[in-house]
């Protein structure tokens, strides 16, 4: 058709004019309605917001936060400022707890399976259905009482909510075994049998000088990562000095990307590393001469062995860095050594933990200002007792477990909110004995891989919605609990009493209550028993909220997130020394033979956790701290050796361990490259949390996951995994796909080096 | 022929076919003017952002229940605020509750089919979708609260007394219409007047 | 108004690249949600970003993260640019950007040096229970408009509304007019505030170490004359050749 420029204008003038028609007719019907709402609070004004104070749980130590409230819809979270934790400041995956509450995939009812386990297929049931089927089902297991016959899996905390559940458990004398996919079960023991202390310390990063840190990627994602970056802050600029951080590390994590000095060690050998520190500080008498001569039994323990120049090599750092670390470390006010998590995470790992730690006998900086502060017991009988019955699993824990479920002995697992099947080890084969497991009961936000095998599934409140106390996993050197309330109503609530969500802990209630079996709780609902927790601070009659009477008290712990008393320390005196371990032994892998291979570090993701937030579209959006990478699973791969192996970013490389060897059913696992310039070139690292086969429209069939592949070797003393002891070999699969990251979103902003963009300068100290 | 040379416009008598063809000419002429005229009230209108008040619909729209404001406001005196206990708080002046009517609608009004249907709504549990009168678009933020307190401070009133200024007498009003255009000249207009700020992130961010 | 001036200062010494900003940034403004093809596309919306620059190579290596976001320029090269007025200065020292006005020639986004305004490309989505996550105060906006960091000029208007409302004035440091960044920030990187009060954080720190003798204080590309109204402290690396730290 030929078009001339009259019809040309008149086509683009009537064109405009259809818009101008249409934006005119378009505004959505429903802000042509104005509503009169049936009935509304007093506390609630359109337009106007209120903050509430509640605890979330995105990490082991949870964080108090505030949450912006509009006309009963939560809006923003941020950091409670009175809270001890945090002090106001939150974590990315704190802000995501809104998109837990609003997840489009959430579950909306109590279902039950339909069709063969594991298939996937579900109808609705009603609350009073599911739950007279639960207590039912158990009764009958009760009736015909066989050995270790109800297990409950569940988070590793101490609260109300872990008191009903033990009680709920012990009614039925069953086992309650709380899950962590990364433990920390060596760090557990190590501050026991050195320290003596119950509970992981704090650590007094704020006024510490000198940081020497272990493996642990304590600014990210270990234990309580948001109170070391408030106190890595004030280390850096805040106080009088800068202090110095030294991180030890394997691969490049984003602690090791903070530290001052980073050194790069052999898998394994922080251990040796640390008694050469010691060793150092001992031979040329700069620590404490006292706590030397008892670490080495006075001259039993020949520490020449580990003298920087034997070790060197092993532990692949020069005796001359060593050695300055070890007269630095020594020569500072207040200096600190811990580690934790990859350090921890070998065949002899307890024996690293323990080498590490001793460090700070020699500097003495135990219990005191700037060193590790130990943490008093739980200031009430209830929470006392949930953290006396505490067991977290080792894998030698997971192990027994998973033989009891395929010899038949498990009838009942009961899972809470955690999901093992995606965490374990495939080699454990956790998932396959849940086929030999009668009735499976899973309590869940989402449907996830542990959920997916079980019989019925009871969906309950996520964190804004839900009662609770929580007592930090680390706290800060005094008693603290935390207060949780719900800020919202639950979002599923106009699907009545029958449908819709619940918390776990009244769901619990409610099945006991169902068969009359007494929990010894004060109060028939959650609330009443988050109460009573209340009731029994209030009566000792210390702390931070102070009132005449309950109400006042209540209102005011409600209203500040939480009680704690920071008078109730630990008495300061310090801890007999122990001897040091007479020798460490080597570091043991499990791999394919005779192949180049690579020590596999999986790591805990900033964003996804260890897979909890895959389902949260911001936690997946959220770019890693150093690759930058979203949405996808990556492998970082030293630069050069990639170059060498010719494989670019995007090559997807095929991962596989030597568990093909034992168990035949699993190959190894797809991943795409990132060449990555700071990774020592004999180690691969990959981020755990994607690779899940169910879960929500953000999650299901997105990446891979580097959990399952791992290899099942223990550490010799506890049991538990070492999760970054297998070796792997990498395949290049002929195949691309472009890596979803941030990084050349925007072109480079520094031109050349004249023109930086981050300036540095060599000044230590401000004035 | 040379340029600017034209042929001379000789005028003949229209024949039948010419005749028909000026008839359909000038029917489709018509019935596009009309068109035209359709559509420009329509935009028009739509600028304004309220139906032109020359056709007779300056009577505000049908509310689900007729609520006459000329009997709670004249013959019984109360305060704007009374219902739209908002305004002086936030940002919207708000609608009252169901249950807030029915603290009087409980016992006042018996003989009224309208105040049946309220009782209605309140023992149904359900709200009620009043037709929006007054709509800014979703780039402005007005905030009620801020001009409320400005022109009774300033002028030493009443908040009620302020709520004219914008919305007309909502008083004698027995169906709510749109007064005031509401269009941006009307803010900026009164906004300079006033010495408020004029910048754009004043209202739209 | 009142003769403020808005002003950030960004301790690159504090910075662990944690990512916490960019998150309570996303939360607070309404931004879309950055699926994955967006990444791929190159067009994910990040007011603040945090970029990462590598120095040297393997085993001394270092990775330095620098958080970026609209430097609110006195000079700001996006404002000349724009053929709508829908970017100019005002008179608190923010560089505004009108949404109603933009007509999405992406000028201003090319012509900023720092890589700050993102341009949506597609209309916003998200799945309806997200709907009642989205904050009231700010505006969603729509495919082919123009957007970037505001200092979140929402809660500085909520805070000045309410300080007028309660006949008090706006504070410094105050939480609620904090930007959602500053707020989250766990280390205390940014510090935010009123550039015109002598008494505020930001304006000691910029007195002390933009104009002091030893200061850190650094403008982000200097040479280009744009006047930021962000003031970025350097990072400290004992390593550092001094010339550099009298640059």
């Amino acid at each position: 058709m030929k078009l001339t420029r009259r019809q040309f204008i008149t086509g683009v003038g009537g064109g405009a004019l259809g818009a101008v028609l249409a934006a005119a007719c378009g505004v959505p019907e429903d802000e042509l309605l104005m509503q009169s709402k049936v009935g509304m609070p007093e506390d609630v004004v359109t337009g106007l917001d209120n903050w509430y104070a509640t605890i979330g749980n995105s990490y082991s130590t949870g964080e108090g936060l505030v949450v912006r409230v509009m006309e009963g819809r939560a809006k923003k979270i941020e950091g409670n400022v009175d809270y001890p934790i945090n002090r106001g400041k939150h974590s990315a995956r704190s802000e995501a707890l809104l998109q837990d509450l609003y997840n489009p995939d959430r579950i909306k009812a109590p279902m039950a399976r339909v069709g063969q386990r594991g298939e996937d297929n579900w109808e609705e049931i009603g609350w009073s259905d599911a739950m007279s089927r639960v207590a039912h089902q158990l009764e009958q297991i009760k009736d015909a009482r066989k050995n270790r016959e109800v297990v409950m899996v569940t988070n590793p905390s101490v609260s109300h909510a872990a008191l009903v559940a033990e009680r709920f458990i012990s009614a039925y004398r069953g086992t309650k075994i709380g899950y962590e996919t990364l433990e920390n079960t060596n760090l557990r023991h190590v501050v026991k049998d050195l320290f003596d202390q119950d509970r992981l310390p704090d650590i007094d990063i704020e006024n510490s000088d000198y940081v020497l840190s272990f493996g642990a990627d304590f600014l990210n994602t270990w234990i309580s990562p948001v109170r070391y970056m408030r106190g890595y802050g004030e280390f850096r600029q805040g106080g009088h000095h800068r202090g110095k951080l030294v991180h030890i590390d394997s691969r490049f994590s984003m602690t090791g990307a903070n530290a001052d000095e980073l050194i790069y060690v052999e898998p394994g050998r922080e251990g040796l590393l640390a008694l050469s520190i010691a060793q150092v500080i001992i031979d040329e008498g700069l620590g404490d001469s006292n706590a030397a001569k008892e670490l080495t039994g006075d001259g039993q323990i020949d520490v020449g062995q580990w003298a920087p120049d034997k070790v060197a090599e092993i532990v692949g750092v020069e005796a001359d860095t060593i050695k300055h670390v070890a007269r630095e470390f020594a020569s500072k006010d207040h200096p600190v050594a811990f580690g934790g998590g990859l350090a921890g995470a070998h065949t002899n790992g307890k024996s690293n933990l323990t080498a590490i730690y001793s460090l700070n006998y020699l500097v003495g900086s135990l219990n005191s200002s700037g060193g590790l502060i130990f943490n008093p017991a739980p200031p009430t009988s209830d929470l006392q007792e949930v953290e006396d019955n505490l067991k977290i699993g080792s894998m030698s824990d997971w192990r027994d477990l998973v033989r009891d479920m395929e010899d038949g002995k498990v009838q009942a697992l009961l899972i809470d909110g955690v999901d093992p099947a995606y965490g374990l080890p495939e080699a454990i084969g956790f998932k396959e004995a849940t086929y030999n497991v009668p009735l499976i009961f899973s309590f869940a936000n989402t449907i996830n891989e542990t959920s997916a095998m079980a019989d019925l599934i009871l969906p309950c409140n996520t964190v804004l919605e839900d009662w609770g106390t929580s007592v930090p996993m680390a706290g800060p050197g005094y008693q603290v609990v935390g207060f949780q309330q719900p800020v919202v109503r639950p979002f599923f609530e106009d699907r009545g009493e029958e449908l819709g969500t619940k918390s776990t802990s009244d769901a619990l209630m409610g099945i006991a209550a169902n068969l009359e079996i007494d929990l010894g709780l004060e109060g028939s609902t959650f609330k009443e028993v988050v109460e009573s927790g209340a009731k029994q601070l209030f009566e000792l009659g210390r702390g931070s909220v102070k009132a005449g009477d309950f109400r006042a008290f209540w209102t005011g712990i409600l209203q500040r997130g939480g009680w704690w008393d920071t008078t109730s320390i630990v008495s300061s005196i310090k801890p007999s020394v122990k001897q040091l371990p007479e020798k460490i032994s080597d570091p043991e892998f499990t791999g394919p033979d005779g192949v180049k291979t690579f020590n596999l570090i999986p790591f805990s993701s900033s964003s996804l956790g260890e897979g909890e937030n895959a389902h949260l579209p911001w936690m997946q959006s959220m770019p890693d701290p150093v690759t930058s990478a979203t949405w996808q699973t990556w492998i970082e791969i030293n630069i050069k050796t990639a170059e060498e192996l010719d494989i670019t970013e995007g090559d997807v490389i095929r991962v596989l361990s030597a568990q093909g060897t034992d168990k035949s059913s699993t190959e190894g696992i797809n991943v795409l490259a990132y060449p990555h310039p700071a990774i020592p070139p004999g180690v691969v690292s990959i981020p755990i949390g994607q690779g899940h086969t169910h879960g929500g429209r953000y999650s299901k069939g997105r990446g891979a996951n580097v959990m399952s592949i791992l290899g099942s070797k223990l550490d010799e003393q506890t049991g538990s995994l070492a999760w970054a002891a297998t070796k792997v070999k990498l395949e290049k699969v002929d195949e691309w796909k472009r890596l979803p990251k941030f990084e050349n979103s925007k072109p480079d902003l520094a031109r050349d080096s004249e023109h930086r963009i981050i300036k540095i300068t060599p000044i230590k100290e401000k004035h | 022929m040379l340029p600017g040379d034209f042929p001379s416009i000789i005028p003949t008598k229209p024949n039948r076919k010419d005749m028909v063809r000026l008839g359909v000419l000038g029917i489709t002429g018509l019935a596009g003017l009309a068109l035209v005229v359709i559509i420009l009230l329509f935009v028009i209108s739509a600028w304004l952002g309220r139906p032109l008040s020359m056709f007779g619909y300056d009577e505000g729209p049908d509310q689900p229940i007729v609520f006459p404001h000329t009997t709670h406001v004249q013959e019984l005196g109360l305060d704007c605020t009374f219902c739209h206990r908002n305004v002086t708080k936030g940002a919207s002046a708000t609608v009252p509750s169901v249950g807030l009517c029915m603290t009087c609608h409980t016992v006042v009004g018996d003989e009224s089919a309208e105040i049946e249907k309220l009782r209605d709504y309140h023992a149904q549990s359900e709200p009620i979708d009043w037709v929006r009168v007054h709509r800014l678009p979703d780039h402005v933020r007005f905030n009620h609260q801020a001009h409320i307190q400005y022109f009774s401070e300033k002028n030493n009133i009443l908040p009620s007394a302020v709520c004219a200024t914008c919305h007309g007498d909502v008083g004698n009003m027995k169906k709510v219409r749109q007064v005031e255009p509401l269009k941006m000249g009307n803010c900026v207009d009164c906004h300079r007047d006033n010495n408020a700020p004029t910048d754009c992130t004043t209202c739209h961010y | 108004m009142d003769g403020k001036k808005w002003g950030m200062v960004v301790d690159l010494d504090k910075c662990t690249g944690c990512q916490s900003c960019v998150v309570a940034c996303q939360s607070e403004n309404n931004i879309p949600i950055n699926d994955e093809p967006l990444f791929n596309q190159r067009r994910a919306i990040e007011w603040i970003r945090v970029e990462r620059y590598w120095e040297g190579e393997f085993p001394n290596i270092k990775a330095r993260f620098i958080p970026v976001f609209c430097q609110q320029c006195d000079d700001a090269p996006c404002e000349p640019v724009c053929p709508v007025y829908a970017t100019y200065h005002n008179s608190e020292g923010l560089n505004v950007q009108v949404y109603n006005r933009c007509v999405g020639t992406r000028f201003c986004a090319n012509n900023c040096p720092y890589q700050v305004r993102f341009f949506n490309f597609w209309e916003p989505e998200w799945p309806e229970s997200f709907h009642n996550q989205l904050n009231p105060d700010v505006t969603v906006r729509s495919r082919g408009i123009m957007e970037k960091c505001t200092f979140c000029v929402q809660r500085i208007r909520r805070t000045s509304r309410d300080a007028k409302k309660n006949g008090t004035s706006v504070e410094d440091g105050d939480r609620a007019l904090n930007p959602a960044c500053v707020n989250a920030c766990p280390t205390g990187t940014l510090v935010f505030g009123d550039l015109n009060d002598s008494e505020s954080n930001v304006a000691k720190l910029t007195e002390s170490e933009l104009h002091g003798d030893h200061g850190r204080g650094y403008h982000l590309m200097e040479d280009y004359g744009t006047n930021p109204s962000v003031i970025y402290l350097k990072k400290v690396d004992e390593d550092a050749e001094l010339e550099e730290a009298h640059h």
